[in-house]
């Protein structure tokens, strides 16, 4: 295991405890071993101290973010280089994204998505039985996918 | 002659000076329950009796209290019934019922009848064929009469229904706990 995540200037941390627990920030300034000053212009959080245990490293870093900038300086280093947006598309993001979108499902849509579920799963099957008997013996590598949206 | 002695008939029972009355109630009618913002043509969860788990649309509030909700029949089974507020989960799932007629429908809709009434006091021994022929008309056609009003107030829900896709299935179906469901974490 390399060491990847640094604690420093510019990088872009996601908070785990607290009340601002989930949202993105830039650590602006480290105090000591175990606290830093963090910024979240853009995501809402507070330019505030925070203890390290508190926050997960993630792989982005805010390009011109200097030590003990102010919250005017990360805005404009935010709107040319946006590692927010960027991290919201990593896998990591979006699994909490769809866990939070299931959480949100009302019992008609939890229905609803069990019968598209079942759906999804007939067309796959009769799909991989077809690739089967045109190919016997070959594993195919292509399965066509139905066109249903999975929550 | 001797003066008519005026006599007091004493029953057998009578109210000791120092008896305590425990509970007065005060108000001679039930007062309706306050409806937690359940809203008429909203998908209600049953939780108790037959139906349990059945999804059912609530109409209205009657008089007792008590929620007047159907199936509709059609869909679920269920017919129209009423139900204690507290044994119903609301879902957020709501029907469009601007043209269902439940006005006629109340409290009375719901007595037992006369001939209910006697055929149960016969008790376990009493058997449909033992009602007379009198009896079993009347029975018959208080309950074509049952099954018209559930006709024709299903009608205009069932078309209404039918607008949105899979509300149909979805009332057809039971809500189900599983193992790893959280009923306490779940949204209705």
């Amino acid at each position: 295991m390399g060491l990847g995540k640094f604690v420093e200037v510019g990088r872009v941390v996601k908070i785990n405890y607290g009340p601002q627990e989930g949202k993105l920030a830039t650590i602006i300034e480290i105090l000591n071993d175990k606290r830093v000053l963090i910024d979240g212009p853009t995501t809402g959080v507070q330019r505030q101290v925070i203890p390290i245990r508190r926050l997960t490293l993630t792989k982005f870093n805010l390009k011109g973010a200097t030590r003990g900038a102010r919250t005017g300086v990360i805005t404009k280093a935010i709107k040319k280089n946006d590692p927010f947006t960027q991290y919201q598309n990593t896998i990591a993001a979006k699994k909490v994204a769809k866990k939070a979108l299931r959480a949100k499902l009302t019992d008609f849509d939890r229905f609803r998505v069990m019968i598209l579920r079942k759906r999804r799963s007939a067309l796959l099957s009769t799909q991989l039985k077809a690739l089967r008997k045109n190919n016997a013996g070959g594993k195919s590598a292509a399965q066509a996918k139905g066109g249903n949206k999975k929550k | 002659m001797p003066a008519k002695k005026r006599t007091v008939r004493i029953g057998n029972w009578y109210k000791s000076d120092d008896e305590k009355v425990h509970f007065v109630r005060k108000r001679k009618a039930p007062r309706p329950a306050k409806l937690r913002k359940i809203v008429p043509g909203q998908v209600l969860i049953l939780l108790s009796g037959r139906f349990q788990g059945k999804r059912v649309v609530f109409l209205k509030q009657l008089k007792s209290g008590l929620l007047l909700v159907t199936g509709p029949f059609k869909i679920n089974g269920v017919p129209l019934k009423r139900v204690n507020s507290a044994y119903v989960i609301p879902t957020s799932t709501k029907v469009d019922v601007t043209g269902v007629n439940a006005n006629q429908i109340d409290d009375d809709y719901f007595k037992r009848t006369q001939a209910q009434r006697r055929k149960n006091e016969q008790g376990f021994w009493a058997k449909r064929g033992e009602l007379t022929a009198e009896q079993q008309t009347a029975e018959k056609t208080r309950l074509d009469g049952k099954r018209n009003t559930q006709k024709s107030v299903d009608a205009a829900l069932i078309t209404a229904i039918k607008k949105t896709q899979l509300l149909k299935q979805y009332l057809g179906a039971r809500f189900t706990i599983g193992k790893t469901t959280r009923p306490h974490e779940l949204v209705f």
